[in-house]
């Protein structure tokens, strides 16, 4: 079992006015003020997925999607329950996280590689796919600054799906740039989740899913609704 | 992490810890062994008169330590050049436990008469009583001896506050002051004698404990320090970029760029040294390097901990969207702030070469200074970054707090202006401690005494147990408050 996932639970402690200065919160303190509102994020999940699976997890906005990618990724640490994870975990929340725009695309493509976890002889392989395939040439050695936003996101997505992790975390296929570049994307990433990997993967598109997917979890207001084989779960998805 | 790399960090360690143990037994020299003390003189008020055969001077002394090195007296010769000797005879309880004659011929006026003795053990005394005579001397062809009553302290003499016993007795004739003397006594140290045992001992531990961990890796379980070194390889490489990248920032479109780490150190020295040498009239020997090895010490401290404050709260962007354990953000800081005070250093060995102080192998030991004043950084930059978390007045706090911590810290002081009262608190400020193990290393070219060692590790460490303690127990809610 390569994610093991036993009730996880997530509960966020909202309050309407954040507090945050010591003042503040005394004033608030003796006035009374401070209300909690508990909600969970996530209630009670488990699954497990085995090693070369690729699970599709579905719902709606704000069923707690990215919240369970997040738990997964160590990012948020569940409130209730426990998980798992064996292997390196490569998330592609977010593209181009921990980029500086002062430093060079080459400065970046290392800086970001070593946020994501790679290693240093790893990145040392792969720089040149790296930038051949971004598409950047010359660029590599100009400040991000001056980076278009497109090439941001280009060398962006060439860093972060350089890699063959063991488990990969998707939410959305990633479709950046110009339509060619939109389309040498998809396809890699598509390379990369049919790639025997270890995948989680989210999509509002049902048709990716069940052409991914060998089982689905639909997430319904933090709660798991449905899990099971791709064909069964999509039906009832698409039923309601 | 395999079996193999574990069994070469163990290895290295070992060798390492080996190595140190017998170069810090070089490097600490005879201050392993032992502590020479000098007491403070009094401050010359008059003399005594010619002393002559028939003059017997004496007066109880309080002593202190294992061996008796000798005495210094400030004594004058009437700008001429006497002859005979000058008798300093030490009793305890009537029996004579210390003699020495020194020669008055080769004495010069108005100056420090030193006599020295025998390494004589006074292991149990802890009062003599001093006499002195001289059997040769006769009017006009004898020597004298100052004396006083108050202390130099310093722009001010302040009352010695004798007591009767502390008197001169002048042919058993009671004064009303005493002697201008000090006395070096000096302190058998048992951790010189049983120094190799000692670090034996501790091999062993470290050995013992080394077999310990690699048989609970055989057994598939970790261990504390697995974690840490398996962090260690895993990170290292993040680190490295992230420093990289808080340099490149610092300096970035900077005419000067990186000399300002040696400039910024330089400046604030050369401001502080003509402000406090001229306005305020310092009379610490060699002020430059003083100051200069206070401010370093100071501004890393300061750069180190503002820094790591603002690591969690300021790579919000990074914490909610990639996982990396959260302790990597405060320690790049501190590891950045290190780089810079390692570039500070440079232009401290620069000061040191022209004020013309000693080189010698303890320079060795600063070393140890860094990676206590890192410890300490650390600790207190994991605080403040989870406590900025929940509550964003630490910054400014903190902007107050550190200036009252750098008043606390003799950086531009000398040592002798603090109460006694406030010695307590001194004693618990860990900048205290390394700071003035740097400049005894720096100043005077010594190894300190063992004591002090100890004190500085200890309080250095104690800030980055707590830090750790409290990161550790914050760090899964941080996600939720930034």
């Amino acid at each position: 079992m390569v994610i093991q996932a036993n009730n996880i639970s997530m509960c966020y402690r909202m309050t309407y006015d954040r507090v945050q200065s010591i003042k503040e919160y005394l004033v608030q303190l003796v006035k009374g003020n401070i209300k909690y509102e508990e909600f969970w994020a996530l209630r009670d999940v488990s699954f497990e997925v085995r090693s070369g699976e690729v699970l599709g997890i579905i719902g709606h906005n704000g069923a707690g999607k990215s919240t369970l990618l997040k738990v997964i990724s160590g990012i948020l640490k569940p409130t209730a329950g426990s998980i798992s994870v064996s292997g390196t975990v490569v998330p592609m929340l977010e593209l181009g996280s921990g980029f500086d725009f002062d430093l060079t695309g080459r400065e970046n493509i290392f800086l970001n590689g070593a946020i994501l976890g790679y290693s240093e002889e790893f990145l040392n392989d792969k720089y040149d796919e790296i930038v051949e395939f971004s598409e950047l040439g010359n660029f590599i050695d100009v400040p991000l600054r001056n980076y278009s936003s497109g090439m941001v996101m280009r060398l962006a997505f060439s860093v972060a799906t350089v890699v063959n992790p063991d488990i990969l975390i998707v939410d959305e296929i990633l479709a950046v740039g110009d339509a060619e570049f939109q389309e040498k994307s998809k396809k890699r990433m598509l390379e990369l989740m049919g790639g025997g990997t270890t995948v989680l993967f989210v999509s509002h598109s049902i048709e990716q899913i069940r052409e991914m997917c060998d089982q689905v979890l639909w997430l319904d207001h933090g709660q798991a609704k449905m899990l099971g084989e791709t064909r069964i779960v999509c039906d009832a998805y698409e039923g309601v | 992490m395999n079996q193999k790399t574990l069994m070469k960090v163990c290895s290295v360690a070992l060798v390492v810890y080996v190595l140190l143990a017998v170069a810090f037994y070089f490097i600490c020299g005879d201050q392993l062994k032992f502590r020479d003390n000098t007491t403070d003189m009094l401050s010359a008020n008059g003399v005594i008169g010619e002393i002559t055969s028939d003059v017997v001077l004496s007066q109880k002394i309080d002593l202190s330590g294992d061996r008796l090195i000798g005495l210094t007296l400030y004594g004058a010769t009437y700008e001429r050049q006497n002859t005979g000797i000058l008798r300093v005879e030490l009793y305890s309880d009537d029996k004579l436990i210390a003699l020495s004659d020194v020669d008055v011929s080769g004495l010069a006026d108005n100056a420090l008469f030193y006599v020295p003795f025998n390494m004589e053990d006074i292991s149990g005394v802890k009062t003599a009583e001093l006499r002195i005579s001289a059997p040769e001397g006769v009017s006009g062809n004898a020597v004298t001896l100052y004396v006083g009553n108050t202390y130099q302290a310093a722009h001010n003499q302040i009352d010695a506050g004798l007591g009767v016993d502390d008197l001169l007795l002048i042919n058993g004739v009671a004064s009303d002051i005493a002697l201008c003397m000090s006395i070096n006594t000096r302190d058998i140290l048992s951790l010189g004698t049983y120094y190799w045992q000692i670090a034996f001992g501790f091999a062993l531990i470290l050995a013992v404990y080394f077999a310990w961990i690699l048989r609970r890796y055989k057994q598939g379980k970790g261990s504390m320090f697995l974690n840490v070194i398996d962090a260690f390889y895993r990170y290292k490489y993040l680190i490295k970029q992230l420093v990289a990248r808080d340099f490149k920032a610092k300096y970035k479109r900077s005419v000067l760029g990186i000399l300002w780490s040696f400039l910024n150190p330089l400046l604030t020295m050369t401001v502080q040294y003509i402000v406090f040498s001229t306005l305020f009239k310092s009379d610490i020997p060699n002020f430059a390097l003083y100051l200069l090895s206070g401010i370093v010490c100071f501004n890393f401290f300061n750069e180190a901990t503002t820094m790591a404050l603002s690591s969690i709260v300021g790579n919000a962007s990074l914490i909610t969207k990639v996982y990396v354990p959260k302790y990597i953000y405060p320690l790049t800081r501190v590891v950045s702030s290190t780089v810079n005070l390692l570039l500070a250093l440079i232009p401290l060995f620069v000061v040191m070469i022209l004020t013309g102080s000693p080189f010698t192998f303890s320079l060795l030991l600063v070393p140890l200074c860094v990676i206590c004043l890192f410890a300490v950084a650390l600790g207190i930059g994991l605080f403040l970054s989870s406590a900025m978390v929940f509550f964003r007045d630490t910054q400014f706090l903190w902007g107050v707090v550190s200036m009252l911590w750098m008043y606390a810290t003799p950086i531009f002081y000398p040592e002798s202006i603090i109460p006694e009262k406030f010695m307590t608190l001194y004693k618990c400020n860990p900048l205290y401690h390394i700071i003035r193990f740097l400049r005894i290393v720096l100043m005077d070219g010594l190894s300190p005494e063992p004591k002090a060692y100890l004190l500085m590790i200890i309080i250095s460490f104690v800030p980055l147990i707590i830090g750790s303690v409290v990161f550790k127990k914050t760090q899964d809610r941080f996600v939720l408050n930034i």
